[in-house]
């Protein structure tokens, strides 16, 4: 009489034997497709739940904490206080849009590592912190203030650093977003609105847009002429009223369509000064495509600028491209045309020529520390790319403190401090010109004494329109942002 | 083993209780608190309880039993502290009062033995019958039916003063009343209903009127899928009828007969009731009704893909997203929680269970004890087959809960006397 118990044993084990194979293949095998399906709540939930670390400034200020909810500790609400101020940077963690910024990439140090996984108890144990670390950006909050009012309501980007550093002061990118607005599930409209708006708030314009970088880009045209020998600061060229172009019915002209000397001919420095387009288009053809884009790639252009946020590489055309075109060479040398250059590739340039032609790997997050305050890990400043020698980096050095001293650039002067600088005003065809500055100050600091390089962009000529240029618009900008940092 | 190696494990799974709602703290940023000592103490009680009167009133019961039953009482209770601390703390109070319950169980059947239950059989039937209608008191009584989730299947008393109501599930208790009732009825018509037949064309099959327990089965669990909307209670019922026709009789026919009313039934309860139509439908594809019918399932597929091999580690999963994590859906927090492995030692749990309780069936000398411990395993192994199955989709979900691991007082009473007679019954089969 215990025939038909068997089989009912044999029955039921049979079915857990089936439970256990389903549930293999749910967790094991299919697991993953379930787990990253995007309905899957846990995959927002969890990012945005969870405590994460606080992201301050240098100077303390808080851009980012979490909030605990009183009636769920495990659930923590994240805060920006600054609401605009670092929004690109920073970014964001969202139900509903991801994450973005340093929230996202530094995801692995902000994020808890409490942990009842067995490695995490293990550290525990071992007596690793299992709680959420936090960020100290190399921000100066002052300068940033200065920085994202200085832009107002123009589009447009400024991004300031320590040249020997590489430690990035200020960053700013205009229209600016609040990202407290996109934390919530139900941020879903202004999502929408943001991602909408003609004006790309989202974008961050510092490292993720390129611009034709103008005469900003003579900068590199010299220093090309410089480390092959082709001419120096003293070298004279002609003063024509308009410079044809070899091979084509068009001319480069200057400015303001007038002569840049006294119309017999102009040295290079003064073609410098005065950001001559007839001097360094003769110039840059003299120099060839093959010096200009070595030049230019020794700057950093065509890579990707190792940061903590992905940087859209600055282009440059391969020289096989242009090299047997006059034309294409001379407007290049200009930094039109093909040219195209991100805020912080331009920063770095005016950084490599303060910084005795080296630069340095720019960097956001000046440490790490745990949640009791302890520093876990240091950002070391290091060397990027040698970009110009010593020598080229001294007569550029002295170029650009000409140019605020007696030239376009003079608005960015600063009484009692040696300020170098270049303007660039780049033709948009069919609309206002972006205006730029780059430069750095103080020339030749100290010992111990601070230094910044900045590079400035207003698109569309900001608040002046088609009226602008780099020397009217960004110059007087740079000199506040240099009297802020350095006083 | 003995009975001191089983309070050896009976402690290892308190402590396994302790400190699983200790890390759940620690995940939460919190440090160890009043929980971690009270979770200690219900446990102690509890199974305490159960293993004090083994000792003294069935001191040759298996020694299996109570440590399963420690095992995953303990997961359940950790992960029902993680999704709701304060159902935790009323969990206490279940477990406490199941495993006191099942102590009494074995102190009442100390000098008789289970034989005694036989007695009163027509008593246990007629109690699980009104226990089976209590959830259909209409809603304006003080003892009132209630619905949740569509199925009628609570009973809640409204307390005066203002106090909270108390409810419970007596369908939990009324199966296992039921089970009493059909081996003790079993014990005296299994001869006569494996033996006495009759020739109908080619088949052989019993006298007529030992086909009425068959019916009777098939109505009471009918009428419970009828009048309660419940799938997984009258498909428990129901099984349980039919597994222990079987188990008595050796008749593949009542099994037969079984399968071909189940369908029919199934078959019936699909073109009359949209709740039923909608369950097929989401357990043949919960992503077509994503938001609707089939949300539950998906929810718990999501969280079993999360927990992956090795699980998010307690306290840190998102089984709070699960609807109904702490009851029906306890499996899949479990899953999510402590990734494949867990689920895999908790099945195995239910599967060692499962064998310890035929174990006692096969060595059971008496018809009675023998389909007692045979139907008390059926209902177990079902139970938790069937809820499991619904999760990992194998079988449309039913909503039961998991033995010994889900929240609910009801449902833990009655894992707990079934713990106490499967006890009871395997001491009586050693002395």
């Amino acid at each position: 009489m215990n025939t038909p118990v068997r089989r009912i044993v044999w029955a039921l084990l049979a079915g857990f034997v089936a439970l256990i194979l389903a549930t293999t293949w749910i967790q094991a095998v299919a697991g993953p497709g379930y787990r990253d399906d995007p309905r899957n709540p846990r995959l927002s939930a969890w990012r945005v739940g969870r405590e994460r670390g606080a992201i301050i400034t240098d100077d303390a200020v808080v851009a980012g904490r979490s909030d605990q909810n009183p009636e769920d500790p495990q659930n923590f609400t994240r805060v920006y206080p600054t609401i605009d101020r670092y929004a690109h940077t920073v970014g964001y963690v969202s139900v509903l849009f991801g994450s973005r910024g340093l929230e996202r990439t530094r995801e692995r140090d902000l994020v808890s590592h409490r942990d009842s996984t067995i490695s995490g108890v293990l550290n525990a144990v071992l007596g690793g912190d299992p709680r959420p670390r936090g960020l100290r950006l190399t921000f100066d909050d002052d300068l940033q203030q200065a920085a994202v009012l200085a832009l107002e309501d123009s589009r447009g980007s400024i991004i300031a650093l320590d040249p020997t550093t590489g430690a990035v002061l200020a960053s700013v990118s205009t229209p600016g977003f609040d990202p407290n607005s996109l934390v919530g599930s139900d941020a879903g409209p202004a999502g929408v609105a943001l991602e909408e708006d003609p004006d790309s708030p989202l974008l961050h314009r510092t490292i993720a847009t390129t611009y034709p970088p103008g005469s900003t880009f003579k900068v590199i045209t010299t220093a090309a002429a410089l480390e092959t020998g082709i001419a120096g600061p003293a070298a004279e060229f002609a003063d024509p009223e308009a410079l044809e172009l070899p091979g084509t019915s068009s001319t480069i002209h200057n400015y303001d369509d007038g002569l840049c000397g006294d119309g017999q001919s102009v040295t290079l420095a003064e073609a410098f000064v005065r950001s001559c387009n007839t001097t360094f288009a003769a110039l840059g053809i003299q120099v060839g495509a093959e010096a200009l884009t070595e030049t230019a790639e020794a700057f950093g252009f065509n890579q990707e600028i190792p940061y903590a946020l992905p940087v859209l590489a600055s282009t440059m055309p391969e020289a096989a491209d242009f090299f047997d075109d006059p034309a294409a060479t001379a407007q290049n040398a200009l930094g039109q045309r093909d040219v195209r250059a991100t805020p912080m590739q331009m920063a770095l340039v005016a950084a490599a020529v303060a910084n005795e032609g080296n630069i340095m790997i720019p960097y956001v997050v000046g440490d790490v520390f745990t949640h009791d305050g302890k520093i876990e890990s240091e950002t070391e400043p290091t060397l990027w790319r040698r970009a110009i020698s010593p020598a080229t980096a001294a007569i550029l050095s002295d170029l650009m403190e000409q140019v605020v001293l007696s030239g376009t650039g003079h608005n960015a002067a600063v009484p009692g401090v040696r300020v170098a600088g270049k303007t660039g005003t780049a033709e948009v065809t069919g609309a206002s010109p972006h205006v730029w500055f780059i430069g750095f100050a103080p020339v030749d600091p100290e010992p111990g004494e601070r230094q910044i390089a900045l590079a400035i962009v207003l698109e569309d000529g900001g608040p002046a329109g088609e009226t602008a240029s780099g020397g009217s618009v960004a110059a007087p900008i740079a000199a506040r942002l240099f009297e802020n940092y350095l006083k | 083993m003995t009975r001191n190696t089983e309070a050896v494990f009976i402690l290892a799974g308190t402590v396994l209780a302790s400190v699983g709602v200790a890390m759940v703290e620690f995940a939460g940023g919190g440090w160890l608190d009043a929980n971690v000592a009270l979770t200690f103490i219900s446990f102690a009680i509890a199974f305490g309880a159960l293993h004090v009167s083994f000792r003294l009133w069935a001191p040759n019961a298996n020694p299996l039993i109570l440590p399963i039953a420690t095992f995953l009482a303990a997961i359940g209770s950790i992960e029902v502290f993680r999704l709701d601390p304060e159902l935790a703390s009323l969990q206490r109070w279940w477990l406490v009062l199941a495993g006191v319950a099942g102590g009494s169980v074995v102190w009442l059947l100390r000098s008789s033995g289970v034989a005694v239950l036989r007695r009163y059989r027509y008593l246990f039937l007629a109690s699980a019958m009104v226990l089976l209608l209590l959830p259909l008191l209409p809603d304006a009584w003080p003892i009132h039916g209630a619905t949740i989730n569509g199925s009628r299947l609570w009973v809640r008393i409204d307390l005066p003063f203002g106090a909270r109501a108390l409810s419970f599930q007596p369908g939990e208790i009324a199966k296992v009343l039921l089970t009493v009732f059909l081996a003790s009825y079993l014990a005296d018509r299994s001869e006569a209903m494996s033996t006495v037949s009759r020739k109908v064309g080619l088949f052989r099959i019993p006298e007529p009127r030992h086909l009425g327990p068959v019916i009777v089965a098939a109505a009471i669990a009918f009428a419970v899928l009828v009048y309660q909307r419940d799938l997984g209670a009258s498909l428990l019922l129901f099984g349980l009828f039919i597994g222990m026709l079987y188990a008595a009789t050796g008749r593949a026919f009542y099994l037969g007969t079984g399968l071909v009313l189940t369908t029919a039934a199934g078959v019936a309860a699909y073109s009359m009731f949209s709740h039923v139509r909608i369950r097929i439908s989401a357990w043949i594809d919960p992503f077509a009704d994503y938001t609707g019918a089939g949300y539950q399932t998906a929810q718990g597929l999501f969280a079993m893909g999360s927990g992956s091999l090795t699980g998010s580690g307690l306290g840190l999963g998102r089984p709070d997203l699960i609807p109904a994590a702490a009851t029906d859906f306890m499996f899949a927090a479990v899953a999510e929680e402590l990734g494949l492995a867990g689920s895999i030692a908790v099945i195995t749990g239910y599967a060692f269970l499962v064998a310890v309780g035929f174990g006692i069936a096969l060595r059971s000398r008496d018809r009675f004890r023998k389909y007692l411990a045979a139907g008390l395993t059926i209902l177990i192994g079902l139970q938790s087959f069937l809820i499991i199955a619904g999760i990992v989709r194998l079988f449309p979900l039913t909503g039961i809960t998991l033995p010994f691991m889900s929240y609910g007082g009801s449902s833990l009473l009655a894992s707990a006397s079934i713990a106490a007679l499967l006890g009871r019954i395997s001491h009586e089969e050693r002395t």
